[in-house]
C-alpha cells in the first residue's frame, strides 16, 4: 500500500505528490518577487522588513539544547514579524484543497503555522519566509489563476458556482479576467486594497489540466467511493479510533 | 431529479437550473435585492434620526449581496423566508420555544401528599387535589394566597403561567377537574399512552409553567424557585396549614430539591449557569420536549428532524451563538439543518436504504459492520448530491453546514437500522471522516475538532470516558463550543426511539409535560412554528404592551 496517502486514483496520486517533499512541484508561471510582495500587501516593494526582535546572533540567549538542535529559519534569524498568505480553493477542481495544503505544508516546510477551514487555508511564517513560500505557492501547481483565490478576508467562494468566465466568486473581486488578454489579473492585494497597477497572474488552466491535477474527489471527476483502497484505509481508521481503547478481540 | 426533496427549494432560490455550474455575480443590486434588508435600512435611518446616533447601514463593511441573497424554505412547509427572519431575535417562535422550556419545571406531589397523609393525618382526595390546583393556578402567575397586603402581578402580563398535573392512574385523572389535567390518553397514540402510564404509575406530577417574562428578566434557575415558593404557599392555603409548621419545610424541600425535574442541569462554574439554562439540557431531554413522536408516530424521519430543528435553533442559535459566543453568525450555520428539505432528502434516502437492505427498521445487527455499511452509503449519497447539484452546494456554502447535514443523515439512518443511538453516533463520526477525505475540507477550526477525536469515546459509558447519547448534552466535553452539532446529536438521540416506536427517548415525564395544548409554542410542529415566527404571524407570550405606553 502506498505511503503518505492511500488510494489508486489520480487524485490520491496527486495528494501524494503534493505531500511528498521529494516530489518536485511543477512550475506553471513566473511571478516576480516584487509582484509577490504586492499581492501579499504586508510591505511596499523595497521597504525594509519590520522586526519584532533583534537578529538572533545579536541576542544573548541562554544555552538550550533545543536551540542547538533546531536551525532557525531565515526570518527568525533576522527577527522578522509573522505574516501570512491565505488561499481559497474552489471545489470545482482547483489543484490544491484545504487539508491537502495543511498536510503538504507540514511535510515540506519548517517554521510555519497553518490553519484549515472549509473555505480558506492560511499559512503564517516570518515575513521573508512567507514571501519565499508564497512565491512557490503562486508559481507552481498549487495555484490556478481562476479557481484559487488569494484572500486575507472576505473569503466566501469555494463552494459557489463559477462566473461566466470560469472564475470563482469573490465579493471583493481581487482577481479579474481580462477578456482581451485571456489572463487573470490581480487588481487588489489579498486583503482587498487596490493595487496601483494590476499584477498579471496568467491564463487559467484548462478544465482537462485542472482535472488531471486536482486533489478533490468529485463524482464528475474521480469519485472517492470508487477509490476502494482509500475508503478501506479510512474505514480502518474509524474502526481503530472507535475500538482503540478496548479489547479488539472481545469487540465492544 | 423529480424525486429529490430539495429541488423545489433550489428552483425557488436561484434562477438557473439546479444542475448548472455557472451563474452571474456582482449585478444583483447588493442589499437592495432583499426586502428585509431594505426595510432594515429605512428603520435604521429613522432610528438614527430620532436618537442622534448612527445605526444600521449595510454600506459599511464588506459589500452585502454581491451574489443572490437566497431565500430559505422551512423544511416540510411551503414557507419561504429570508435568512434574517430566522435569527432568533427576529423570530418570536424561536424565542417562545426557549421560553416555554426555560419556564417549565416538573414537580411531584407525591412527597407532599405523603407528608399530609402520613405525618399530619390529612386526607388527600381528588377533590382536595383539585382545590389545591385551583389555588396554585391563582398563585403561580404571581398572586398572593396567605397574606393580605401583598403586591401581585398583572394577569395580562403573566397569562401564560399555569400548573397542570398528570398521572398514570386513569381513575384518579378522571376525578380531578379536567381543566388541570394533562390527559395522556387523549394526547398520545394508544400504545405510547399505555407505555407512558405504566412508567408514571400512580404518582402525580405537576407540569409547572412560570410566566415567560420571569425567565426573560431573571434566568432559568429562577423557575424552580418561583415555582416552589408558589407551590408552598398554595399548599399552606389549600390544606389549611400553619405557616411555619414543620411540614411546610418538607413541601418546600420537595418542590425545590427532592421531587423536582429541571429541564436543564446546573452547569459548572466555568460556564456559570443555573438549572434550566440551555447548556444543561441533555439531548434526550430535547428529544422528549419535542412532540413530533406522538403526531408522526409512523415517520421516524419527521420525528427525528423536528428534534434536529428544535435543537439547532436552541442549542446553536441561542445557546452557542449568543450565550457562549456572542455575535450573529450562528444562524447561518444552524438553519442548514432545518431548511430547504435537504436533511429530509438525505435521511429519507437512508431510511429507504435501511428498509431495503435489512427488511425493516431496527433489524440490522447493532455493530460496526452496520455503521460502516449504512454510514458510508448515506454519506456518499449526500456528498453526491452536492456535486450533482451546484445549487445545493451553493445553498450550503459553508463546509460546516454540509458536514452537519451529511453526518446527521448518516447518524439518524444508522440509528434507524440498529435501534441504538451509540451506533448512530459512530456513523456521525464516520460521515465526518468520509466528507473530510472526499473534499479535503470539513468545517472551520473549532467546528471539526470534536469530529476528529469523538469516535474514541462513542462506545464507552464509564465516568469521564463517555455517555449514552441521550444523556450527553451541550456541556459534554468537546461538545461545548461547536455549532452545527448539538441539534443533530439530539436528532440522533431521538432516531432509534422513533424507529422502535418508543413513546419517549429518555424521560417519560418530560414527554408528557410537553404534550400540552396550552403551551404557547407547539412542540409537535417545530419547523411550521418557526415559519410562523419568520412570517411574523406567531403570537408570543409575556409581552409588556399592557405595562407600556400605548402606540
Amino acid at each position: 500500500m502506498a505511503q503518505i496517502y492511500p488510494g489508486t486514483s489520480q487524485v490520491a496520486q496527486n495528494r501524494r505528490n503534493f505531500t511528498n517533499p521529494e516530489y518536485e512541484l511543477e512550475k506553471l508561471r513566473e511571478i516576480s518577487d516584487e509582484d509577490v510582495v504586492k499581492i501579499l500587501g504586508h510591505r511596499a516593494p523595497g521597504e525594509d522588513y519590520k522586526s519584532v526582535h533583534p537578529p538572533l546572533d545579536e541576542m544573548d540567549e541562554p544555552d538550550d539544547i533545543v536551540r542547538e538542535l533546531v536551525t532557525p529559519i531565515d526570518g527568525a534569524k533576522a527577527g522578522d514579524r509573522i505574516r501570512y498568505i491565505q488561499f481559497v480553493d474552489s471545489m470545482y477542481f482547483a489543484p490544491a484543497q484545504p487539508y491537502l495544503r495543511a498536510r503538504s505544508y507540514l511535510s515540506r516546510w519548517r517554521g510555519i503555522d497553518t490553519g484549515t477551514l472549509s473555505g480558506r487555508q492560511v499559512i503564517e511564517a516570518r515575513e521573508r519566509d512567507i514571501e519565499r513560500l508564497s512565491k512557490i505557492l503562486l508559481e507552481t501547481e498549487y495555484f490556478d489563476t481562476a479557481r484559487t483565490g488569494i484572500r486575507g478576508a472576505g473569503v466566501h467562494g469555494h463552494s459557489l458556482r463559477l462566473d461566466e468566465n470560469g472564475l470563482m466568486f469573490d465579493m471583493l473581486r481581487r482577481q479579474v479576467f481580462n477578456k482581451e488578454t485571456g489572463k487573470v489579473e490581480m487588481v487588489r492585494d489579498q486583503i482587498g486594497v487596490d493595487l496601483d497597477e494590476p499584477v498579471v497572474l496568467g491564463e487559467p488552466l484548462d478544465e482537462e489540466t485542472l482535472k488531471a491535477k486536482t486533489t478533490i474527489y468529485r463524482i464528475d471527476g474521480e469519485a472517492y467511493k470508487d477509490d476502494k483502497e482509500a475508503v478501506e484505509v479510512l474505514h480502518n481508521i474509524h474502526v481503530s479510533r472507535s475500538f482503540g481503547a478496548f479489547d479488539p478481540n472481545a469487540g465492544w | 431529479m423529480a424525486d429529490k426533496k430539495f429541488i423545489d427549494a433550489m428552483k425557488q432560490k436561484f434562477s438557473e437550473d439546479p444542475t448548472e455550474k455557472t451563474t452571474q455575480f456582482y449585478n444583483m443590486g447588493g442589499w437592495t435585492q432583499s426586502e428585509r434588508k431594505t426595510a432594515f435600512v429605512n428603520e435604521g435611518k429613522e432610528i438614527a434620526e430620532k436618537r442622534g446616533i448612527p445605526m444600521y447601514n449595510p454600506d459599511i463593511g464588506t459589500p452585502l449581496g454581491q451574489r443572490a441573497l437566497m431565500s430559505y424554505k422551512l423544511s416540510t412547509t411551503d414557507t419561504y423566508v429570508e435568512g434574517d427572519d430566522l435569527h432568533f431575535i427576529n423570530n418570536a417562535a424561536i424565542q417562545q420555544a426557549w421560553d416555554d422550556i426555560r419556564r417549565t419545571v416538573i414537580v411531584g406531589l407525591n412527597t407532599a401528599h405523603n407528608v399530609l397523609e402520613k405525618r399530619l393525618g390529612i386526607e388527600v382526595t381528588p377533590e382536595t387535589i383539585t382545590n389545591y390546583l385551583e389555588t396554585v393556578n391563582h398563585a403561580m402567575p404571581g398572586a398572593a394566597v396567605v397574606q393580605e397586603h401583598m403586591v401581585e402581578t398583572d394577569p395580562l402580563v403573566v397569562q401564560d403561567s399555569y400548573v397542570k398535573v398528570f398521572t398514570g392512574d386513569d381513575e384518579l385523572a378522571d376525578e380531578i377537574d379536567s381543566a388541570f389535567v394533562l390527559d395522556i390518553n387523549k394526547e398520545f397514540p394508544e400504545e405510547q399512552a399505555e407505555a407512558l402510564k405504566a412508567e408514571v404509575g400512580g404518582a402525580v406530577w405537576q407540569a409547572v409553567r412560570i410566566p415567560s417574562i420571569v425567565g426573560r428578566v431573571c434566568d432559568g434557575g429562577t423557575t424552580s424557585r418561583w415555582s416552589a415558593m408558589q407551590i408552598g404557599m398554595s399548599m399552606i392555603s389549600a390544606y389549611n396549614q400553619c405557616a411555619g409548621e414543620g411540614a411546610t419545610g418538607d413541601f418546600a424541600y420537595a418542590s425545590k430539591h427532592a421531587e423536582v425535574i429541571h429541564m436543564g442541569t446546573y452547569l459548572p462554574v466555568r460556564r456559570a449557569r443555573a438549572e434550566n439554562e440551555l447548556g444543561g439540557v441533555p439531548f434526550g431531554f430535547m428529544a422528549d420536549i419535542c412532540q413530533a413522536s406522538r403526531v408522526h408516530a409512523d415517520d421516524p424521519v419527521a420525528t427525528s428532524l423536528e428534534v434536529v430543528a428544535l435543537g439547532a435553533a436552541l442549542y446553536d442559535q441561542i445557546w452557542l451563538g449568543s450565550y457562549m459566543s456572542g455575535g450573529v453568525g450562528f444562524t447561518q450555520y444552524a438553519t442548514a439543518a432545518y431548511t430547504d428539505d435537504v436533511l429530509d432528502d438525505f435521511t429519507y434516502y437512508g431510511k429507504d436504504y435501511v428498509e431495503d437492505k435489512y427488511g425493516e427498521l431496527c433489524a440490522a445487527p447493532n455493530n460496526m459492520d452496520t455503521v460502516l455499511d449504512v454510514g458510508t452509503e448515506v454519506a456518499f449519497y449526500a456528498l453526491d448530491q452536492y456535486e450533482e447539484y451546484p445549487a445545493l452546494l451553493e445553498t450550503h456554502f459553508g463546509g460546516s453546514q454540509r458536514a452537519s447535514v451529511i453526518s446527521a443523515a448518516a447518524g439518524c439512518s444508522t440509528a434507524f437500522a440498529t435501534g441504538n443511538a451509540q451506533t448512530g453516533l459512530s456513523a456521525w463520526y464516520l460521515g465526518m471522516y468520509l466528507h473530510k477525505e472526499q473534499h479535503s475540507r470539513l468545517g472551520f477550526y473549532g467546528y471539526d475538532l470534536q469530529d476528529q477525536c469523538g469516535a474514541a469515546n462513542v462506545f464507552s459509558i464509564r465516568n469521564d470516558e463517555g455517555l449514552p447519547l441521550e444523556m450527553r448534552g451541550p456541556n459534554y466535553p468537546n461538545y461545548a463550543m461547536n455549532v452545527g452539532h448539538q441539534g443533530e446529536y439530539a436528532g440522533i438521540a431521538q432516531a432509534p426511539h422513533a424507529a422502535r416506536g418508543d413513546a419517549w427517548a429518555f424521560n417519560p415525564l418530560i414527554k408528557i409535560a410537553f404534550a400540552d395544548k396550552n403551551l404557547v409554542f407547539d412542540f409537535s410542529q417545530v419547523r411550521a412554528e418557526f415559519a410562523k415566527g419568520a412570517l411574523r404571524e406567531f403570537e408570543p407570550a409575556g409581552e409588556r404592551t399592557v405595562i407600556t405606553p400605548a402606540k
